[in-house]
């Protein structure tokens, strides 16, 4: 009998090493690809993928994609905003990300650097090695005219980006016209202090629903009403079930004089030791007609920090898509709210021009908002 | 050097060493010349008794001979029962022999496990267990069980991508988000700053 047993242990530790054994380290290189289109208003001039790999993990790779292009605007107008998809697998929940920079002022025939640094996943399968491709999403000039395939409806955050930025240069020339020097310096400090206090906690997007509905109870919305949206939500409510809100439904009623294609609120969580933070953005695509009414259900679940107890939940409009496909967001004024200022990042441009100052000072800050 | 039994090489010389062994006793038998010399003695007595056997007297009844044979050995046996219990010599059964070599693979394959298994598969694992732990074969009913799927998050540190609670990936592993937020379609966005120029750059990872 013991001369079976030893055979069979030998095989067995042979099987067992040689299975767990080489994956472990196994990381590749990575075969990248970068397609544009031959009439894409973007041509490359360079790319650069140092650190980039793919390691195995479990029945998948794990993909580092380190990137740095070198583009050239190849049209006639000023490119305002760029957004890459990064592509490991379509299909594979992970395997899809994407890379914009907002804020941008690329002139004609000037070169723009795009850098990404992104984890993905792609499925292992037999005789494919992992491989990553690069293509254009999408263009927004500074005319507000767009190119590209949208298929990331990278369109909608890039013209909400350039509105944003728009009405923040606006804003910080107005300032600067009004206050000096001083006035826009103030303003700068003041944001740098804010981005400092603004909380940022844990929020976990849960596909499916939770079969634990043990101790679950409806909480009702509060809203921030801005007297300029042309959407104006109603009610709205949300499972609450310990530390996981699921299913809300909300009721918006259009009150402009045009048809209503999509909708983005930003959801508000309290929670009972009274801490506040944005918890999610609520999209929905939609058609709504005038002065009608429309119900928006979310089969979505969140999950918080368990130690995060539900108290309130507060919803507010973001941005609104009209059927002409121009857009609406809210102005620095309906912006100034205490919970708003406290919650919600500034834009990209405000970001980009206080970085500008944190670095270069409020000279700098003023000869940027002249080139626009 | 070290010569096999005489009784090994005995059984070998007929074929009736197990297979192990008779591997071991052919290759120092290749090697010795006392033990073949050993096995051509056995091969040559095996012979000389065989011819023996055959020069037996005619007309014995050889079936009857070993029917009485084995009465005799019979009575001898039942005998030998009624004049004290016979002694059962200790061994391991077949079913310790089984379960010691289960044991045996198990920490095996624990062994592999721990040194070659990716920690976040290990840490998943764990999780699964300690959650199935904590809620009991009682309370099973009860307990979250639904496969969700790989989830979304989003934290100061950026986004991560997790599956069975374990941790698939984060993006932008080198660098801090200025901002990070989160689609109930199942997307997160993270923003970062580049120092030096301002330059934003907003990566999205899409879980759905």
């Amino acid at each position: 009998m013991r001369n079976r047993i030893f055979p069979l242990l030998l095989g067995a530790s042979a099987l067992a090493f040689g299975q767990f054994g080489p994956q472990n380290s196994a990381q590749q290189n990575l075969a990248h690809k970068i397609d544009f289109p031959h009439d894409a208003p973007v041509t490359l001039a360079g790319d650069e993928w140092g650190g980039s790999a793919a390691t195995v993990r479990g029945g998948a790779y794990a993909i580092d994609v380190r990137v740095a292009l070198s583009l050239r605007n190849a049209s006639q107008r000023r490119i305002r905003s760029i957004t890459l998809t990064v592509l490991a697998q379509e299909a594979t929940p992970g395997g899809k990300g994407s890379i914009s920079v907002p804020s941008l002022d690329v002139p004609p025939g000037e070169t723009f650097s795009v850098r990404g640094d992104l984890h993905l996943l792609r499925p292992i399968a037999a005789g494919v090695s992992p491989m990553v491709e690069v293509s254009l999403d999408g263009v927004l000039f500074d005319d507000l005219n767009f190119y590209g395939p949208d298929k990331l409806q990278s369109r909608r955050s890039m013209m909400v980006w350039e509105l944003e930025a728009r009405r923040d240069r606006q804003f910080f020339k107005a300032l600067l016209e009004q206050g000096g020097r001083e006035g826009l310096q103030k303003e700068m400090l003041a944001s740098i202090a804010r981005d400092a206090d603004r909380p940022q906690f844990g929020v976990q997007m849960v596909r499916g629903r939770a079969t634990n509905t043990a101790g679950e109870r409806d909480l009702q919305f509060a809203f921030l009403q801005f007297p300029e949206a042309p959407v104006e939500p109603t009610s709205g409510m949300a499972r609450i079930a310990g530390n996981e809100a699921r299913g809300p439904k909300l009721v918006v009623h259009n009150r402009s004089p045009r048809v209503i294609r999509y909708l983005e609120m930003g959801w508000i969580v309290r929670d009972s030791q009274g801490r506040e933070f944005l918890a999610a953005s609520l999209p929905s695509e939609m058609r709504l007609p005038p002065s009608s009414s429309s119900q928006l259900l979310q089969d979505a679940s969140l999950r918080f920090d368990p130690r995060t107890s539900v108290a309130s939940m507060t919803g507010f409009v973001s941005s609104v898509e009209f059927a002409d496909g121009s857009m609406w967001i809210p102005n620095r004024a309906e912006l100034d709210d205490p919970v708003l200022r406290r919650v919600v990042a500034p834009s990209p441009e405000e970001q980009r021009l206080v970085q500008i100052y944190r670095k270069r000072g409020v000279a700098a800050v003023i000869d940027e908002l002249k080139k626009f | 050097m070290t010569h096999p039994l005489q009784a090994d090489l005995a059984l070998y010389s007929t074929g009736d060493l197990p297979l192990w062994r008779r591997f071991v006793v052919r290759l120092h038998v290749a090697g010795c010349d006392g033990c073949r010399s050993w096995m051509a003695a056995f091969d040559s007595d095996r012979e000389s008794i065989r011819r023996l056997a055959a020069e037996m007297p005619v007309g014995v009844n050889w079936d009857r001979l070993a029917a009485e044979m084995s009465a005799n050995v019979r009575v001898g046996l039942e005998a030998g029962e009624c004049v004290a219990s016979r002694v059962h010599r200790p061994t391991l059964s077949m079913g310790w022999r089984v379960m010691a070599a289960s044991a045996g693979v198990a920490v095996l394959l624990v062994s592999a496990w721990w040194l070659n298994m990716p920690r976040t598969d290990s840490i998943a694992l764990g999780q699964a267990m300690r959650k199935l732990a904590q809620a009991g074969p009682w309370h099973l009913s009860g307990l979250d069980l639904e496969d969700r799927g790989p989830t979304v998050e989003v934290s100061a540190s950026g986004i991560q991508l997790q599956q069975n609670g374990g941790t698939l990936g984060m993006s932008q592993g080198q660098e801090r988000p200025v901002n990070v937020t989160l689609s109930v379609q199942g997307s997160a966005r993270a923003r970062y700053i580049d120092a030096d120029s301002g330059q934003i750059t907003i990566t999205g990872v899409y879980a759905q």
